[in-house]
């Protein structure tokens, strides 16, 4: 994760906004949507489809909070064990099908201008599988008239289960970056180890006690630290966290079951 | 796990099976013993395979269980469902009931909001006895969630509860007439090799709940079981010399202890693709051959007092250890180790034998009301009881005070 952060400090496409490790469209390229101000503003062209594992499951009712209260609509796609899109090998295989097949029935249904997808656990493959599933995440993207982010997973405890996959879990991100800066504008990498560093045990991280998943500050964090990346990127002011950090949301049973309180 | 010799002749059963029953349930007693002994300490994170004890405790079951359906149509040619479920309901539920309400209120008063959330939400399911399927929904396995829920464990009795209900129906139809416990041998090892495959589907998957606490994937434990129970096939054992059988089921005693100590927990290598299957057919030969020497050295030692009482006591044992455990974290105690470890089992086992002797034994052999039309009223008031308790519990508050907004805030 550390190696890829650097990379994307050094490489020469686009411009990354310094420290907070989002990489803005290259001049001339211009946002799906119209710029957006004021908090609260309703808008309906910065629709935001999230997608992900259960790590982003986590972070979702935060993010959704943090959305709404901007104005922003929210569909949470997420899914618990699964959720990748990586047609890799035999075991992401059938995981990434089932993700294309929910992709499309969501598309059709949410018509969003944004699809966010968080590198998963499960992106396993080789670089080169991984370039080719983000590839086509972007053309699934274009042709239903959205922009893509993608956004690196924060840093976990690659336990035993992990282990194995651990060269496809470093090499994701490094390939969702070069698929972005292939793209000319229309995808967009966010390196969240601005926010979380890149030490899944550090305190940094705000990992559960599980080392894998966040609790609901954490979760918290990472809306915050999302919604003012996409704002910057889309041109709206997000809702200040007093007004969405202390909703309902955090009485998730997410968090209950990850014994978060 | 729930059967026991007393339970047999109190209830009038065991005129209905074989007279050698009698003796070999002595070992069986001990064997369930050393399988819920096996649970206890991997639950307290001592015995990284011990989860196989339950395992262990389905084959019983199903040889039990099986054997006193099989009995019961040889005698009268009819298995008489009602009071098949009546004395099961009789034996499991009073048990069950009083944990369930004892536990709910021990969440309330001392657990926290999440424990009790979560108690509240998988109570209906565990009344229901289909709380494993609630659990697969949740994907417990995957959250690794075992450790926030008060009824985790309850998913076991769940799949022998849906196994008492379906497959004595399938006996009553099958066993009887000419060659009816041919016929049930070859369904049971036909539908545990249909089960084997089930897991071995499901057991790839990144989740494996559904491969582990599926009614059908585990069904290969209790059919094989079933199986061994059946005329023919303990025939087949009953052919086995003495001397051999016993020093096999010492080999295979062995066996089964060396793969507690040895499997690397629920992710072990192969455990899905055959590695349960295998303990299982390795349970199931154990007992068809303590069966047949219940009196020889193996079956002495497993059928000693110790094995045999805990083997006794095992399912309120069974019931208790686990609320035990999550209400009494090392951070509560102040300490951990083997020494939580002696005070998380004593107090189960004192919780056990006063469940026995309060609540189970008065029930089964005392409480006329127990039995009958009565019997029928005295559950329904008693689940009237548990969901009043439910509903009056108020929801906690969950994830009150999480979040800090000036950490948030600050640059």
């Amino acid at each position: 994760m550390l190696a890829v952060g650097a990379g994307g400090a050094l490489s020469g496409c686009g411009n990354d906004d310094a420290g907070t490790g989002v990489r803005v469209a290259p001049s001339g390229s211009a946002p799906a949507s119209a710029p957006r101000s004021g908090t609260g503003e309703k808008t309906t062209d910065t629709k935001t489809l999230w997608l992900g594992d259960s790590i982003a499951g986590v972070e979702a009712p935060a993010l959704g909070a943090a959305l709404k209260a901007g104005g922003v609509e929210f569909k949470n796609a997420s899914s618990d064990g699964g959720g990748t899109v990586v047609e890799g090998d035999k075991m992401s295989m059938p995981i990434a099908r089932s993700t294309w097949k929910a992709l499309g029935r969501d598309i059709a249904s949410f018509r969003p201008d944004v699809i966010a997808y968080q590198i998963t656990t499960y992106d396993w493959g080789t670089a080169q599988q991984q370039r080719a599933s983000y590839e086509k995440l972007a053309k699934t993207a274009r042709d239903a008239g959205a922009e893509l982010v993608l956004v690196s997973a924060p840093p976990y405890k690659v336990d035993d289960f992990y282990k194995k996959y651990a060269g496809a879990i470093k090499s994701a991100p490094k390939a969702a970056e070069e698929v972005a800066d292939a793209s000319g504008g229309t995808v967009h990498f966010y390196d969240a180890s601005a926010l979380w560093g890149t030490d899944g045990a550090a305190a940094k991280a705000q990992r559960s006690s599980d080392g894998i998943h966040s609790c609901q500050q954490g979760s918290a964090a990472f809306a915050k630290w999302f919604t003012e990346r996409l704002g910057k990127q889309y041109g709206f002011t997000p809702a200040a966290p007093d007004q969405w950090a202390k909703d309902p949301w955090v009485g998730d049973r997410r968090y209950a079951k990850l014994g978060c309180g | 796990m729930s059967t026991t010799d007393r339970d047999l002749r109190r209830t009038g059963a065991r005129d209905a099976v074989s007279t050698t029953d009698r003796v070999h349930l002595a070992p069986l007693d001990g064997l369930r013993g050393l399988a819920v002994t096996a649970v206890l300490l991997f639950h307290a994170g001592q015995l990284r395979g011990g989860f196989l004890g339950v395992d262990l405790f389905f084959v019983l079951s199903g040889f039990l269980i099986t054997g006193l359906l099989l009995g019961e149509i040889g005698k009268r040619n009819r298995i008489g469902l009602a009071a098949f479920w009546g004395r099961r309901a009789r034996r499991l539920l009073p048990a069950l009931i009083v944990m369930g309400v004892a536990v709910l209120l021990l969440a309330w008063a001392f657990g926290s909001p999440a424990l009790l959330a979560l108690a509240l939400d998988d109570a209906p399911w565990a009344a229901a006895q289909a709380v494993n399927w609630h659990f697969v929904a949740e994907q417990v396995g995957y959250w690794n969630a075992s450790d926030t829920r008060l009824f985790a464990h309850l998913w076991s009795i769940a799949v022998e509860w849906q196994f008492y209900l379906l497959w004595p129906l399938v006996v009553a139809v099958i066993a009887r007439g000419r060659r009816g416990q041919r016929r049930v041998a070859v369904l049971a090892v036909a539908g545990a090799l249909v089960s084997l495959t089930r897991m071995i589907h499901f057991g790839n998957a990144v989740d494996t709940t559904r491969a582990y606490e599926g009614t059908d994937t585990r069904a290969f434990a209790l059919l094989l079981g079933a199986a061994v129970a059946t005329e023919p096939v303990r025939r087949l054992f009953a052919g086995v010399p003495r001397a051999v059988a016993d020093a096999l089921c010492a080999l295979l005693v062995c066996g089964l202890v060396a793969s507690w100590a040895l499997t690397d927990g629920q992710h072990a290598p192969g455990l899905f693709q055959g590695g349960l299957f295998l303990h299982s057919a390795t349970a199931a030969v154990l007992i068809a051959l303590l069966a047949g020497v219940p009196q020889g050295r193996t079956g002495q030692v497993v059928g000693s007092a110790v094995p045999r009482r805990l083997g006794e006591i095992s399912y309120s044992l069974y019931l208790w250890h686990w609320p035990v455990y999550l209400l009494l974290p090392e951070k509560t105690l102040g300490f951990g180790g083997w020494a939580r470890t002696a005070v998380l089992i004593g107090l189960s086992l004192g919780a056990a034998e006063l469940s026995k002797r309060v609540v189970e034994d008065p029930v089964r052999f005392r409480a006329r009301w127990a039995t009958g039309g009565r019997g029928l009223v005295a559950l329904a008031a008693a689940a009237v009881v548990l969901a009043g308790v439910w509903a009056a519990i108020p929801q906690p508050q969950l994830g009150a005070g999480t979040v800090d907004l000036d950490r948030l805030m600050a640059p």
